[in-house]
């Protein structure tokens, strides 16, 4: 079962891109609304004081000087309550009348425009207020200054910023949140899939993906794949069929042939034609065993022979004992007891006496080693020989069916040996390889350990 | 013996019967399964010789309905689908043993013989002995006159399956089939190393050999060649 880790998941990816571009457009959307709605509050606060300023410019120019400071003194009278701010200054720069001690430094901008903070007691309580203000020069050196406290828009902009920023955590917070549950949801329906599908591809023919019952793409997607394992099965059971059919021919007609070259021997009177019939049935014997390799193979490679729980350590401990006698001190092995695996427990025997075989047949009278070990989760068979070992550019030719490598041509064998070890290889989702054993051939076999649990999670939906 | 061959190949019948014949055995002869399954449920027969798939009713549906109805008669299936796993749905439909086409005469004879033998046999004892030849599967002891012969796991079981089919041809494939429970052509001689092997333990030293190799078929043990 292959659960693919949250880091690598494509889920994940996406939940956490789709987390931070729904960031993006908040800090987008949120801050517009802050520079639009404080360039509105700042333009209506401009307006005012320009309005202001220009008005008492007005009455500067229409009224002595006492009556505008006076004016200036009775607007200044309750600053907090209005919110104005205001300062007379003559023309050497002595203050005159307002409610700001003094004629701040802040530098103004061309047009008149400055900011500074006030500090202004009330109730007992120094109070920090930030003022916006227009300096206008009047006539004969006097300056006014005129100004409102924008405090609010201080505030404003404060809670706006503020705002902004547990936005985005608000949106990092949930969309990191709901992208690992979406992600987790689906990575785990995903590995139930994927589950499911791995059994059913290490045989389980007829088994369907179960279905949520959502009707969701995923369901969608599932009915997809069931589609397709119908049409495997179809494909199979056809193969298969075809398979057995030519079987049952071509075995009915050897068995047929047979039968009339044994029943000739009632006709036989000399010893030349009873070695002619001898002859015959040997032949017919070695096409029935080349036919039999051929169907196993098939047999195999179909797929359609049932797989069980097979101690692959005791198989190949009997073909050892099997073929050990057969050539005294030649063979040996090491054999890691109880080593599980999901097969067929007659063509894995067949495949190892295949090996050994071979390995007896083309190992030059030298040593044959036998070595089963599990390395990871796999049951990993080597067979090592002494003989010429097989080129690096034959190996791939030595798997084929009926092709037999220079050398061989002089022991008996069909060629088919090793076909059938690379067939049953793949049935067992096995991996066959050759290496050097320096000097010699090592054929390795690496069979998948069974796992100890098969059940499937059940989709996380 | 009273062999019912059920077979819709004729001439391979044919070869079959004459063969069986020539043995000594009575051979009745049904082409399809109804007509095989009527015969079979009659009764009367030692063993039955039974194709898998046969026109009208299947091999693997008359050993069951023979099964179901009592009859313990031994059955042999016949068939030209490889034994890899249909030998195992045979057997679980009640068959006794099971051939691939295309068979030896010798290799059906020999099977037949055994499955008559077993058939009449009462529960196997635990001791069996052959001449001087004792093997008990109790205590895992063999000996010979009364000398005790030591012998490797393997070679208790191969000498207890020649003993217990005493006197019939086991054949090479029978011996791997019984002995290491494999189904497949080894190729090489190894059955014949491993009876070798059991020959000089059992046979070397004594006067009359028990072993015997039959040409062409197999292996007997028997006091007599």
């Amino acid at each position: 079962m292959n659960r693919v880790s949250l880091a690598r998941s494509s889920i994940a990816r996406l939940a956490l891109l789709y987390t931070l571009v729904l960031a993006a457009s908040m800090v987008a959307v949120l801050g517009t609304a802050y520079v639009l709605t404080s360039r509105i509050i700042e333009r209506g606060t401009e307006q005012l004081i320009g309005a202001e300023a220009q008005g008492l410019a007005e009455d500067f120019q229409k009224n002595d000087l006492d009556s505008f400071v006076n004016l200036i003194v009775q607007r200044a009278d309750d600053p907090w309550v209005r919110g104005g701010v205001y300062e007379l200054r003559g023309p050497s720069g002595d203050f005159l009348a307002g409610n700001v001690v003094a004629m701040p430094d802040a530098k103004k901008s061309s047009n008149g425009w400055i900011e500074f903070e006030v500090t202004t007691s009330r109730h007992d309580e120094n109070i920090g207020r930030r003022i916006r203000a227009k300096i206008t020069d009047l006539s004969n050196g006097f300056h006014l200054l005129v100004g409102r406290d924008v405090q609010d828009r201080q505030t404003f902009r404060h809670v706006m910023l503020q705002s902004l920023g547990w936005a985005i955590a608000a949106t990092l917070v949930f969309g990191l949140i709901g992208g690992f549950w979406l992600s987790r949801r689906i990575s785990r329906t995903a590995a139930a899939i994927s589950a499911n599908a791995a059994r059913i591809a290490s045989g389980a023919p007829g088994e369907r993906l179960p279905t949520t019952g959502s009707g969701d793409e995923i369901d969608g997607l599932i009915g997809r794949f069931n589609e397709l394992l119908e049409r495997v099965d179809t494909l199979t059971a056809t193969l298969r069929a075809v398979i057995d059919s030519t079987a049952h021919d071509l075995r009915g007609h050897l068995n047929r042939i047979r039968g009339a070259a044994q029943d000739t021997a009632r006709l036989l009177t000399t010893e030349a034609q009873t070695q002619a019939q001898t002859q015959v049935l040997t032949e017919i014997d070695r096409l029935g065993a080349t036919l039999q390799g051929l169907l196993r193979i098939a047999l195999a490679e179909s797929g359609t022979a049932p797989l069980e729980s097979v101690d692959f350590s005791s198989v190949v401990q009997d073909l050892y004992e099997l073929y050990e006698p057969t050539a005294p001190g030649r063979l040996s092995a090491s054999i890691a007891p109880h080593l599980l695996v999901r097969g067929h427990r007659q063509l894995l025997a067949q495949a190892v006496a295949n090996l050994i075989d071979n390995a007896l047949k083309y190992g030059l009278d030298q040593p044959v080693q036998l070595q089963l070990t599990q390395v990871d989760q796999q049951a990993r068979l080597e067979v090592h020989d002494g003989g010429p070992g097989i080129p690096e550019e034959s190996r791939e030719l030595a798997l084929h069916r009926f092709r037999r490598l220079p050398g061989a041509s002089g022991l008996p064998g069909s060629g088919l040996g090793l076909s059938l070890v690379a067939a049953v290889a793949r049935l067992h989702q096995a991996e066959l390889r050759f290496a050097d054993n320096d000097p010699g051939l090592t054929v390795i076999l690496n069979i998948p350990l069974q796992q100890e649990t098969t059940a499937a999670p059940e989709p996380g939906h | 013996m009273k062999i019912l061959l059920v077979e819709d190949d004729r001439r391979a019948a044919e070869y079959l019967a004459r063969g069986l014949t020539d043995l000594g055995h009575v051979i009745t002869h049904a082409y399809d399964g109804e007509a095989g399954l009527t015969l079979a449920m009659a009764g009367g027969f030692d063993a039955i010789v039974l194709d898998r798939m046969l026109p009208k009713l299947d091999g693997l549906e008359i050993v069951k309905r023979l099964r179901a109805d009592g009859a313990s008669v031994p059955v042999l299936i016949l068939s030209a689908l490889d034994e890899v796993d249909e030998r195992i749905q045979g057997l679980r439909a009640g068959g006794d043993d099971y051939l691939t086409k295309p068979y030896h005469l010798e290799e059906l004879t020999a099977r037949l013989e055994a499955l008559a033998r077993r058939h009449g046999e009462v529960a196997p004892s635990s001791r069996v002995v052959i001449a001087d030849l004792e093997l008990d599967t109790r205590n895992r002891r063999v000996s010979r006159a009364g000398r005790k012969i030591e012998l490797t796991a393997r070679e208790f079981q191969l000498l207890e399956f020649l003993m217990r089919h005493a006197h019939q041809v086991v054949t090479r494939t029978m011996i791997l089939e019984g002995v290491w429970d494999y189904h497949f052509d080894p190729k090489t001689n190894v059955i014949d190393v491993h009876i070798s092997r059991l020959r000089q333990a059992i046979d070397k030293g004594f006067e009359k050999p028990l072993l015997h190799t039959v040409r062409g078929a197999g292996y007997t043990i028997s006091e007599d060649p």
